[in-house]
């Protein structure tokens, strides 16, 4: 069993480097598709960051005061409730301090120092509004006479950010997506020819393997590895891309941090996510390109 | 040990390589194939080990017909089948040793195992002192020797040799026979291919004579013709 495993990471690591510029430029493929793979994950998270206050068709949010007390909250529901020829009762949904704290702290993640300005204590709750009447001036009319409520600190309209960034978003997504794929099957292709190439420059000892009756997996598996490894390298240096990219685009948009733009950025926690995926994926990518190549062209 | 049955051979549209071929060889046997070129004699080595497969009849090895066992089981037939060519097919970026422990190797032999036989095979084809050279340091007799050594290493039923003195001298021809002699002593059968009058004539053995594919002698301590 040694014998074997030993044999094949060797018989990798000889033809990885025997081939180098096919090799690279497999291996570069796959990190740039990987890597707008990852573009694509993380642009979707920022703006879902940024439209997270607007999920679920909320069109409305009213903010109450974090000084107000019970009974000001209780008038400002009654007198939402009793709009139901505008809005959707059902779904007006009130979020108590600790749950707005929660949503602030994806809104301002790129802006800490917001971000720490607010406590679950200073940070105004809300009431979350889906309208049945697809009629904006109605709902404005609507928001404008709750400003005068007492203990209300603000009304916000999903109208002013929410349509054009969707916008913006769902086109990029589209665009990344396609452009991903595209290369994600270009780097596929790439992996499967390096491994062709391999394998022919080696069907002399291949015929003598299948001779000596070696079995088809043990010819064929140190070409998938060197295939998997490819992939692997590739989702490697789209992680350390990736990880660029993103520290740069923070920077910069820490520089606009009174603006909603702050939503825009990812946490670690995420970006570890995102990188697990990449890696995953090359390396499926890899193992899949270098399958099919090994598999078809055994019989050199 | 091999036995075919009504064995026919066409490749594409052309004649059949081998037509209607039906012979038996027991165990330990020292056998030739002969005749000219085109007559099918490699084809019917590449039947018994399975690199072809016949339209009909069937190849029977050591008991088994070898057109119905699986895919899968083909390399597992094969341990059993030593493969000697007129080219020699070494690897030219291995030693000797190296050539003729990676047959032990791919079959996942252990080391020890391989540290212990490629030594002792390398002495019976007596190449005990070359196992550092690389193939281009030697003679062709010698390559020849060293592709016996890995045909043999794993001590295999049969030993198929395709025009193993093709590209030698006739003096060096010679020792390459003494050595499959050798080798058939152990009990080894051989199933030699060749169009080499002078050693056909010169061994005595049994004489499978071909022709266009079709089989036309089969004689007892034969000649070539």
């Amino acid at each position: 069993m040694l014998t074997r495993i030993s044999y094949a990471l060797r018989e990798t690591w000889v033809s990885f480097r025997r081939n180098i510029t096919l090799t690279g430029a497999a291996v570069v493929t796959s990190a740039v598709s990987l890597l707008l793979v990852g573009s694509t994950f993380l642009i979707q998270r920022a703006f879902d960051n940024l439209l997270t206050r607007w999920k679920g068709d909320v069109e409305l949010i009213v903010y109450v005061r974090s000084d107000a007390d019970a009974t000001q909250i209780e008038v400002i529901k009654g007198a939402l409730e009793s709009q139901a020829s505008i809005i959707d009762v059902a779904k007006l949904r009130y979020l108590n301090q600790a749950e707005s704290y929660a949503e602030a702290e994806k809104l301002f993640a790129g802006d800490p120092g917001t971000l720490r300005l607010l406590t679950p204590a200073n940070i105004p709750s809300q009431f979350k509004v889906v309208p049945i009447s697809q009629d904006s001036n109605l709902i404005r009319e609507l928001g404008e006479q709750f400003r005068n409520i007492p203990g209300v600190r603000e009304v916000a309209y999903a109208q002013d950010v929410f349509d054009v960034v969707a916008r913006v978003s769902q086109f990029i997504r589209v665009a990344t997506t396609v452009m991903s794929v595209v290369l994600l099957v270009v780097a596929v292709g790439l992996i499967w020819n390096t491994v062709r190439t391999a394998m022919f420059a080696r069907r002399r000892e291949i015929e003598v393997m299948k001779l000596v009756g070696a079995t088809n997996w043990f010819i064929r598996i140190p070409f998938m590895l060197e295939g998997l490894l490819q992939g692997v390298i590739g989702g490697v240096l789209s992680c350390l891309g990736l990880w660029g990219l993103n520290t740069a685009w923070s920077g910069a948009v820490a520089d606009f941090n009174d603006t909603e733009l702050a939503a825009l950025v990812v946490t670690d926690g995420y970006m570890r996510f995102v990188m697990v995926i990449l890696l995953l994926v090359g390396a499926i990518a890899g193992a899949v390109g270098s399958g099919i190549a090994a598999s078809r062209f055994l019989d050199v | 040990m091999i036995r075919l049955d009504n064995v026919t051979k066409t490749y594409g549209l052309e004649a059949p390589a081998v037509r209607d071929a039906s012979f038996e060889i027991a165990k330990g046997e020292f056998i030739f194939m002969v005749g000219p070129s085109g007559s099918g004699k490699s084809t019917l080595l590449r039947l018994i080990n399975r690199q072809e497969q016949p339209e009909r009849g069937a190849v029977w090895v050591a008991g088994q017909n070898i057109n119905e066992i699986a895919e899968s089981k083909v390399p597992y037939l094969r341990r059993n089948l030593g493969n000697i060519f007129q080219d020699y097919k070494l690897l030219l970026n291995k030693t000797v040793s190296e050539n003729v422990a990676f047959a032990l190797e791919v079959i996942g032999r252990p080391k020890h195992v391989i540290a212990q036989q490629v030594p002792a095979v390398l002495d019976l084809v007596g190449l005990a002192d070359k196992g550092d050279r690389f193939p281009h340091q030697l003679s062709g007799g010698e390559q020849q020797r060293v592709s016996i050594a890995r045909a043999f290493v794993n001590r295999p039923l049969i030993l198929l040799a395709d025009e193993p003195t093709g590209n030698l001298d006739p003096a060096t021809g010679e020792g390459i026979m003494r050595l499959l002699e050798r080798i058939n002593t152990t009990g080894t059968t051989v199933v030699m291919a060749t169009h080499d009058q002078r050693i056909v004539n010169m061994m005595r053995r049994r004489v499978v004579q071909l022709d266009r594919g079709v089989i036309v002698r089969d004689q007892e301590r034969g000649v070539y013709d």
